[in-house]
């Protein structure tokens, strides 16, 4: 199978590895200890099933689980998969030289200790219901007898991670720079081999010329789509659509915080009634038709859909232009100079929006965001960044409003970095001790129906402070060659299956012939 | 050619060397410094569309020497490009002397395909243009290629993927090779594969320089066509074509001029071009380079880039001493 990407992975060392690109080869040539299952629970090991781990025992107290690994298991290069390799990753991933974006998710891991060549155990801080999975999804196990002799400061740039060697049902086979990845079935593997023989990954920048591709049948997948593009897929007998709707939410986030200046309220943004009133100005349901058509649904809160336990009792703030100028009034923001713009003491009801240049489809509700907001009064003022640019500014809290996208983890424990008071990633300044206390109760409560409650409270508190308008969730259906049967694609990741998926044996084609190739 | 001449000339060509020494250290050192200017930083390119935290991104600004005042990064940088160390790329995550070795290559094998293509058939239609001036073929060639000049090579480039490896799918549409088939391919179909990948992004550069070429070679082979010596040997009883022979040399000077100035260029077309196509080369690592603030590799293509310009301009004006005598005089 051949895989067209936009992007070339920088590195497929996992700790570092982030983007779809890089993960996307991690999670098929190395395992976790246990697997997620497709509902995406995280409450205790619930759905999840063995990987290098075939068992595992609780501890009486829960503080710590027995993982036992599967006697087995072998590295690619033959060598047997031992509990200190689940101990060398722990320290790998929560060192410092190493710096894993995942170490955040590692927090509530005291260490890991190694109790036998197969046991290794996971010693917790707290009891909390993620806490199974903080031990397994974060982590990628990775071959100690090959990385520990590095220095940790030398192994994110050390040459493992351009040719890794891991114990999935695939193994890395050859990476030609800006041209081609390979991996192919490792075919001793103990979970059996992966059921297609090779999946190829190329790399074409443009995304116009990465479709011709798929469709002069130079490759069999695509994970990005073109809107414009997707009647002409239905229409190309050798392609079909499969739908797939990944864990992201997309918003416009407003500054509670004057800019760049944490202890000032924004002139605006400060007054929880403008945003509402602006949160009440946006009919979302309309927007998002016009702009992602049936790709697209309106977005519930802070949350993608997908990992809201109940969104029953969900009440969004409905779209009124009459209610939203009075609520506008109510807050003395009048129009006192008849120009079509309100003002409170003197401040203009006047304010930036952010827009990250490289996403067309949040340009386009910027500029119908820009169009709605006038109708009561507030003049907006569209600034496009680049994205390098514009990280820099939301870290500094340095604008008035951006259109932002979330990605989110199952468990939600990322809702933290991004939406509580000290979360890091919590641009817009949004501090509402409500909101922190009910999400701390939901992220470690053990009743399921109380949790069920908690999140819905939690988003409920986070709608009704409208620190944000939460607009969409996307569906971003992937073009695949009707010759592949894949399984439902997981939200967390189309990879995720990678190695069941299949070729018709009656459409075999001239690639599917070649068998493991120049890595057999 | 003398003993003072043969002197000169090496003087001439040393002196160029260290000018073109100095024009690298100034376009590396300003590319440097302009790229820290622009807002945002490698780690912010790489981080923003993703969840990595806050302290996260500052510890790889740490590890990485970002958070560095930019005269300790530029001092940092320059003496190590001096000892020959171009740094580590942040978008490859790999040293960039690697990137340089396994993209350079690709993007002189199609470069100087193209160029030595735009040259002949540029000088050819050019030559043959000014032997018809004001003629029907000669105005529809001259459209034709001003034209083609003026259109961007990114939508020439689109139109040709378009047509060719889409509506009349007989081309392959990116990329140097098959990357399914090509490893069990036999010597001669390799070969016959590489060919076919290389056609689509070899046509598109070849073709822009061919227009541009044409166009100076026909002002250059008619102002020839005019001049005295042309004269003299049609009344010697020169045949014609003696007589285009000789026009068409001394007309090749400017086109021996602009082809080392169009050595570089084509490597900024080659950017363009090889990222519809998908070609491996400097061109679009490059591109990407920028995207993702990837100070040290940016800096070095533009080290890789000026050299190219000052060795085109050299390469021009050796090519023009020899083909013009009067040129090696002191």
């Amino acid at each position: 199978m051949v895989v067209v990407i936009p992007a070339e992975p920088r590195t497929l060392f996992p700790p570092r590895a982030t983007g779809t690109q890089e993960l996307a080869v991690v999670a098929s040539v190395f395992d976790r200890l246990a697997e997620i299952g497709p509902e995406l629970a995280t409450v205790s090991d619930v759905g999840f099933s063995p990987r290098l781990a075939e068992r595992w025992s609780w501890a009486a107290d829960s503080l710590s689980i027995a993982f036992t690994i599967n006697s087995n298991a072998r590295w690619h290069d033959g060598v047997p998969v031992r509990a200190e390799d689940v101990r060398y990753t722990f320290n790998v991933y929560t060192s410092d030289a190493v710096a894993s974006e995942a170490r955040a998710l590692l927090g509530n891991i005291d260490s890991v200790s190694v109790r036998d060549s197969l046991t290794a155990v996971v010693w917790f801080k707290r009891r909390t219901p993620q806490q199974f999975m903080e031990a397994t999804y974060s982590m990628f196990i990775l071959p100690s007898h090959l990385l520990s002799p590095l220095a940790d400061s030398a192994l994110v740039n050390a040459p493992f991670g351009r040719a890794p060697i891991g114990s999935g049902r695939f193994r890395f086979a050859a990476w030609d720079a800006g041209s081609r990845l390979e991996i192919v079935a490792d075919t001793t593997n103990y979970r059996k081999r992966a059921v297609l023989d090779r999946v190829i990954w190329t790399f074409v920048a443009d995304l116009g010329a990465a479709t011709v591709k798929l469709f002069a049948g130079e490759a069999d997948f695509l994970e990005q789509v073109r809107p414009e593009a997707i009647t002409q897929v239905l229409a190309t007998p050798a392609l079909r659509l499969e739908g797939n709707l990944p864990l992201v939410y997309g918003f416009v986030g407003f500054n509670l915080h004057a800019p760049g200046a944490t202890a000032t309220p924004h002139p605006v943004f400060g007054d929880v009634r403008v945003r509402r009133a602006l949160a009440m100005a946006v009919d979302r349901h309309r927007m998002v038709r016009s702009v992602l058509d049936s790709m697209g649904m309106v977005a519930f809160g802070p949350a993608p859909r997908a990992l809201i336990p109940d969104t029953s009792g969900l009440r969004a703030i409905g779209y009124s232009v009459a209610a939203a100028k009075a609520l506008l009034d109510s807050a003395q923001w009048v129009d006192t100079n008849n120009d079509g713009i309100r003002e409170h003491d003197g401040t203009a009801l006047a304010f930036d929006l952010l827009v990250p240049s490289s996403s067309a489809t949040r340009g386009k509700f910027a500029t119908l965001l820009q169009a709605a907001w006038k109708e009561i009064g507030a003049n907006v003022s569209l600034l496009s960044q680049d994205p390098s640019a514009l990280g820099p500014r939301l870290e500094a809290h340095d604008f008035d409003a951006y259109m932002g996208g979330w990605q989110a983890n199952p468990g939600l424990q990322g809702t933290r970095q991004t939406w509580a008071s000290k979360g890091t990633s919590n641009y817009q300044a949004y501090v509402s001790p409500t909101f922190d206390a009910l999400l701390d109760s939901a992220l470690t409560s053990f009743d399921m129906e109380k949790t069920r409650g908690l999140w819905t409270r939690v988003l409920q508190q986070a709608i009704d402070d409208a620190p944000s308008v939460w607009l969409y969730e996307q569906r971003l259906p992937v073009a695949v060659h009707k010759r592949l049967r894949i399984p439902s694609l997981r939200a967390d990741g189309w990879y995720a299956s990678l190695a069941d998926w299949s070729v018709d044996p009656a459409q075999r084609i001239d690639r599917d012939k070649i068998g493991l190739g120049v890595a057999r | 050619m003398g003993e003072a001449a043969s002197q000169g000339v090496v003087a001439r060509l040393i002196s160029r060397a260290v000018q073109s020494v100095f024009v690298v250290f100034v376009a590396a050192s300003l590319t440097f410094l302009l790229l820290q200017l622009a807002p945002g930083d490698p780690i912010s390119a790489i981080a923003d569309a993703s969840n990595v935290p806050t302290e996260v991104r500052a510890q790889w600004r740490a590890q990485q020497g970002f958070d560095q005042p930019v005269a300790t990064q530029y001092v940092r940088w320059i003496g190590n490009v001096a000892r020959g160390q171009l740094g580590h790329s942040t978008s490859q995550q790999r040293p960039v002397r690697a990137v340089i070795a396994d993209r350079l290559p690709n993007t002189l094998l199609l470069m100087g395909l193209a160029l030595g293509a735009s040259l002949l058939f540029g000088a050819s239609l050019g030559a043959w243009q000014a032997t018809r001036t004001g003629s029907a073929a000669d105005r529809a060639v001259s459209f034709t290629s001003l034209v083609l000049y003026s259109v961007p090579e990114f939508w020439f480039a689109l139109m040709l993927l378009f047509v060719f490896s889409y509506w009349i799918p007989v081309l392959p549409a990116t990329g140097m090779i098959d990357v399914a088939m090509h490893g069990s391919m036999s010597s001669g179909a390799r070969l016959w594969d590489r060919l076919r990948h290389l056609v689509l992004p070899w046509t598109a550069l070849t073709v822009m320089g061919t227009a541009i070429f044409a166009r100076y070679q026909r002002v250059a082979m008619r102002d020839a066509l005019s001049e005295q010596f042309v004269r003299t040997a049609r009344a010697k009883g020169l045949t014609t074509w003696s007589v285009y022979w000789h026009a068409f040399r001394t007309a090749l000077l400017p086109t021996i001029t602009l082809a080392g100035l169009f050595f570089p260029a084509l490597l900024t077309g080659a950017v363009f071009v090889e990222r519809v196509f998908g070609w491996p080369g400097m061109g679009s690592a490059l591109l990407t380079a920028i995207n993702s603030r990837d100070y040290a590799l940016v800096s070095a293509s533009v080290i890789v880039g000026s050299a190219m310009t000052a060795l085109g301009s050299l390469f021009a004006d050796v090519l023009r001493a020899l083909a013009d005598p009067r040129l090696r005089r002191v």
